[in-house]
């Protein structure tokens, strides 16, 4: 394994239950990975390893009928200094395009949007999901994050994230510790992460509940009954975990994990149908003379400003004879009353492998999205 | 309750992990690269980041990650 760079391919297997979510549209999504030792362009002395370890990847998720596709490339690269002190950073591109939903219900006659510039106008034929085809985004991610022993079985981890898209920034802190038990079969966790987000809507922030107006295709800030301006997010999590090792061929790990956001959670894009209580119609509306914009009232989205999440996760990986069988569940809930479920299970082919010890160890538990 | 009930489950387990596990000497299967919980990483974070988008939550494995991805 020396200095001799290795490459294999893994496909993954994914299986996603959604109880409350009904995904219409067949969806495809392959994920591939490419694992690579990097090697310097010096040589390497026989007794020492690549100081930086390459991990990429590449994702494409598409679903039909123009929806939403997305392509992602990922590379993590993790950098070993011995004694167990790692630095790790990971780089992420990611790129949405295709229609999404704008909020509004399908009605029996043709609807009439304001773009989210608040410029332009685009309109949804009767009997059909209005799509906001403007849909659009560009995200650049980089994480970084060091690992470190303490003490004898304990570890230290802290990290540092940062993310851009057009209309939103994130920024994020995470730190961390660990201890082994039972020569290091049990290991418990505690992690903290803090993040300041920021977003800029495209068109402006709308007051919430505000009417979706006639485009207008001047001015600096677009118009679409909002200003300019921009609002934030903060999120604290906590996450306790413990992992055990529960035979020679089989490691358990359980999560439990807080989520407290507050700010402008909303999504500044959907809007609401606003309908007669009676017949259910889609309440008209006539645009300005000589203006083009929305034929039916609809409201800009206003969610809480707040939100509370608990979660609990648990994974297996079984060896079965060099190939590993990985089930993961997750449950979470929320103040909004929003519950999920999600199974999933992977079988990877026997592939020579490193090795790396001790087992038991949960991973630093950085922001990798 | 629930929230009780999850901690007496946790604490119960933790109590009986001193007698599951391997000795040093066991790890062959356990040291190596694809059974680490973090194995992976770069597919786990792209099904997260999917399942995030779906359905309308985020975390549980590790941290929900930063930007917002919506649609």
């Amino acid at each position: 394994m020396v200095g001799a760079a290795s490459a294999a391919a893994a496909a993954g297997v994914t299986e996603m239950a959604d109880k409350d979510t009904k995904i219409g549209a067949a969806i495809a999504a392959a994920t591939c990975s490419l694992l690579g030792t990097a090697t310097p362009g010096v040589s390497i002395a026989a007794d020492t390893q690549a100081p930086w370890d390459v991990e990429s990847a590449f994702l494409y998720y598409g679903e039909s009928d123009g929806r939403v596709k997305d392509m992602s490339v990922s590379a993590q690269a993790t950098r070993d200094y011995g004694d167990e002190r790692k630095l790790g950073i990971d780089l992420s591109l990611d790129s949405l395009t295709g229609a999404s939903p704008n909020g509004a219900m399908a009605t029996n006659g043709a609807q009439t949007f304001t773009s989210p510039s608040g410029r332009a106008t685009y309109s949804t034929p009767a009997g059909v999901v209005p799509l906001d085809d403007t849909f659009h985004d560009t995200r650049f991610a980089l994480n970084g994050n060091w690992s470190q022993p303490l003490a004898r079985l304990y570890t230290l981890n802290a990290g540092l994230g940062f993310s851009s898209e057009f209309d939103y920034q994130h920024l994020g802190a995470n730190f961390g510790m660990t201890r082994d038990f039972n020569q290091r079969n049990t290991t418990l966790s505690a992690a903290l992460a803090y993040a300041q987000d920021t977003v800029k809507p495209v068109g402006g922030l709308h007051a919430p509940l505000s009417q979706m107006t006639d485009a207008v295709d001047y001015g600096e800030d677009g118009g679409g009954g909002g200003g300019g301006g921009s609002d934030s997010k903060n999120v604290l999590d906590v996450l306790l975990g413990v992992s055990q090792v529960l035979g020679r061929q089989t490691v358990l790990r359980v999560n439990l994990s807080y989520s407290d956001s507050s700010g402008y959670l909303t999504d500044p894009y959907k809007i609401l149908s606003v309908v007669d209580p009676v017949t259910g119609d889609l309440i008209g509306r006539t645009p300005a003379p000589g203006a083009s914009g929305p034929t039916g009232v609809y409201l800009y989205e206003s969610r809480p400003d707040s939100r509370r999440k608990e979660g609990l996760y648990a994974e297996m990986r079984h060896d079965f004879s060099g190939k590993v069988l990985q089930v993961g569940y997750r449950y979470s809930t929320d103040d909004w009353q929003v519950d999920s479920h999600t199974l999933e299970s992977r079988l990877r082919p026997a592939r020579p492998g490193r090795r790396r010890g001790p087992a038991s160890r949960p991973p630093p538990p950085v922001s990798r999205l | 309750m629930r929230k009780l009930i999850v901690l007496a489950v946790v604490c119960v387990s933790i109590q009986g992990c001193a007698s599951l596990g391997v000795e040093p000497w066991q790890r062959e299967v356990l040291a190596r690269d694809d059974m680490q919980l973090d194995a992976n990483a770069l597919d786990t974070a792209f099904d997260d980041h999917i399942y995030f988008s779906k359905e309308g939550t985020s975390g549980g494995r590790g941290f929900g990650g930063g930007g917002c991805g919506c649609n």
